[in-house]
């Protein structure tokens, strides 16, 4: 119901899978594991996806929150244009980076998570989603009107110039500018 | 910056209490567990074949078991409004203690996730042993079928691997789905997995059945480090499971229905509208609560999301109908489910001599309940001043309750109460020439302030006033109101009257 924002979550998932995927990792090379050659590569692999999925992408509609200090990661991420931008690429990346996890013991659970972010990515791409870096605004600073550097032209009392109006016919005893040209019978 | 001793105590106190309480029940627990596996006899032997991996597995186990009982329990709405409401059992401090519930829930969550990752890896590393230190000598005690059978067979035949493999994947999904933005962004997604908890549960009872650690239940007769090959049964050990489970447009008044019971002030309910979704419950505070002359209750809900939206189309479209029709007015309004009521924190404005209760925008239903209640009858209750600071970015939001301050204030203006009640109202959009300019809201206009409030002066303008009581501070809105709202409780110069805070979230 509404539309669901699916690339959000599977940045979140990613992102906690490439720990739990490094974390493996550093088990079963710590632990000299058979295989422990797996687990080196899970490290990288997990590192790599740490640092792939930090920066989060702008939201469709709506505040996006950065993560803190995500903005030179958003820099080298946008660098790589289409390959990061696109979804589909992200699905297939994570899934070819997952299936090494399977072949060994600490890695294992690694390796699933990362394969369900990748399910998760590949719905985001397929319901057409894509990634947007955020990036700090560079607006031109709130220009001050121009009328307040003049000072005033009328002496105190000064109403406001709707009230400033008087009767075209009383123009020569009025004390007053008229900023507004004025006609008989208005 | 000073700490004003009197007004920290009764914030902070027992709330920095239960946590260290908390946390040194989960060091003892990890602690007492893990002796128990590293030098108890019946664990002897199995702990030369595991090693450490076998104690740190079983003693993050055990804090595993404690977190997963207690962090279903402050969600349990219904236990939490018996607590709250009845009188005897609990005092105010017990009770403003209710409202850190979801702070406790997550505390739990986040221990969890935590101890699950060691609990994993000391596994893992069982796995390996068991594989690597096949034992000829005590074949009851092994896992594997023999000595260097692949790890991951044994995960994949043993029922805790199994099992255990589905948790983490459970606690994943629902550990990621509920992060701060994903439930700004789509709650549908945090909902429907954290629903999954009922999964987790059912797998987690079966976890612990298979009984792969075994213990020796021999150990009189065949003390450690003994060699006699005369080995009776080994039994299974069997680890207690323990059982643990808002943009733009106005709000409208919605469905004034008969109502069964009789709630404290202010409450919220929980909405189900089966034609707009069949699965989701939404909270909205209660604005108009039953009394003994009205039977009915109401309440305000803000056009935000796609839900409300969805919902305010079914309601409003009977008044878009352009056919007249002169018999009976045939009004199809949805169906609607109600459940609740539930208790809030701002209960206790009534239970204070002077109260001060901050609204920021939407965030003024609570009040406008106890607005309504004062409004029947303000001499029953023990509240004897309440100023009341209303925060909005548009002047239309004024006019919500325009007509219920009026009306209290003239209430309390006949009976002779006119310092009963202070409002101040103010209007952080600072553009523009504005006031309330209606005649009858003129005690609203005088009030009306442009900019934000300096919440400094306020709090020495009520300490100077009430000296030597004890303030209620009540504040539902947004976070940056409600943390300059805490410091200044905690810290405001004003010794002699405390400062209590209490905060009420709507998500």
């Amino acid at each position: 119901m509404g539309k669901i924002e699916w690339a959000m979550w599977a940045n979140e998932q990613s992102l906690a899978a490439g720990l739990i995927y490094a974390t493996g990792g550093i088990v079963g090379v710590a632990g000299q594991f058979r295989g422990w050659q797996f687990a080196a590569f899970g490290i990288a692999a997990g590192v790599f996806v740490c640092l792939l999925e930090y920066p989060r992408s702008k939201r469709g509609k709506g505040t996006s929150v950065e993560r803190t200090g995500q903005y030179c990661f958003t820099v080298c991420v946008n660098a790589f244009g289409p390959l990061t931008r696109n979804y589909y690429v992200r699905a297939f990346l994570h899934a070819a980076l997952c299936v090494p996890g399977g072949f060994m013991l600490a890695t294992v659970l690694g390796c699933v998570c990362l394969g369900i972010a990748s399910l998760i990515y590949l719905s985001a791409a397929i319901h057409g989603e894509h990634w947007e870096p955020i990036l700090p605004r560079t607006e031109p600073p709130k220009r001050v009107g121009d009328s307040i550097k003049e000072p005033p032209q009328n002496p105190p009392p000064r109403p406001p110039p709707e009230l400033r109006r008087k009767k075209a016919d009383k123009l020569e005893t009025a004390a007053y500018d008229n900023p507004m040209s004025v006609t008989v019978n208005e | 910056m000073s700490v004003a001793l009197k007004s920290w105590r009764a914030n902070e106190g027992p709330k920095h209490l239960i946590t260290m309480v908390w946390i040194a029940a989960n060091v003892f627990l990890f602690w007492k567990t893990f002796m128990v596996y590293f030098s108890e006899a019946q664990y002897y032997y199995l702990h030369k074949m595991l090693g450490l991996g076998l104690c740190i597995s079983r003693a993050s186990a055990s804090v595993l078991n404690f977190n997963c009982s207690l962090v279903l329990l402050p969600m349990c709405r219904s236990l939490l409004t018996f607590l709250r409401g009845s009188q005897r059992v609990t005092g105010r401090r017990v009770r403003r203690l209710l409202d850190k519930s979801k702070t406790f829930h997550v505390a739990c969550g986040v221990t969890i996730c935590i101890f699950s990752v060691v609990h994993v890896s000391a596994h893992l590393v069982n796995m390996v042993s068991f594989s690597v230190r096949y034992s000829e000598d005590f074949p009851g005690l092994n896992v594997a079928q023999y000595r260097g059978q692949d790890p991951r067979i044994l995960i994949i035949s043993t029922v805790p691997g199994v099992t255990g493999v589905l948790l983490v994947l459970v606690l994943f999904l629902m550990f990621t789905a509920s992060s701060y933005c994903i439930r700004v962004s789509s709650y549908e997604i945090f909902w429907y997995t954290h629903n999954l908890f009922i999964v987790f549960y059912v797998i987690l009872m079966v976890h612990v059945a298979g009984g792969a650690l075994k213990y020796q239940s021999n150990v009189e007769t065949h003390p450690p480090g003994c060699l006699h090959n005369n080995l009776s049964s080994w039994t299974n050990h069997k680890a207690a499971g323990e059982k643990g489970a808002e943009s733009s447009g106005a709000p409208q008044t919605v469905c004034q229905e008969e109502a069964h019971f009789q709630p404290h002030f202010p409450q919220y309910i929980l909405l189900n509208c089966p034609s707009v979704s069949s699965f989701e419950n939404h909270p909205f505070t209660l604005t108009t609560c039953p009394t003994g002359k009205n039977q009915t209750f109401g309440i305000h809900l803000r056009v935000l999301g796609d839900w409300t939206s969805r919902f305010s189309q079914l309601l409003l479209q009977q008044s878009n109908s352009s056919e007249i029709l002169p018999m009976m007015q045939q009004r199809r309004y949805p169906t609607v489910h109600v459940d609740g009521p539930f208790g809030s924190p701002s209960e206790e404005v009534f239970n204070y001599e002077v109260s001060l209760c901050v609204a920021g925008g939407i965030g003024v239903t609570p009040f406008a309940c106890v607005l309504q209640a004062l409004f029947d009858d303000w001499r029953q209750y023990k509240l004897k001043r309440l100023y009341f600071v209303w925060v909005c970015r548009d002047l239309q939001s004024f006019y919500w309750f325009a007509d219920l301050l009026c009306g209290l204030h003239e209430r309390l203006w006949r009976d002779n109460r006119p310092d009963y009640l202070n409002v101040q109202l103010y209007l952080s959009n600072t553009q523009g020439l504005q006031s309330i300019s209606e005649e009858r809201y003129r005690f609203l206009s005088s009030r009306l302030r442009i900019g934000r409030p300096k919440w400094k002066l306020i709090f020495q303008e009520i300490g100077r006033a009430n000296q030597l009581k004890r303030v209620g501070v009540f504040c539902c809105g947004p976070k940056g109101i409600s943390k300059a709202l805490h410091t200044l409780c905690n810290s405001n110069p004003h010794t002699e009257t405390a400062f209590e805070y209490n905060k009420e979230s709507f998500s």
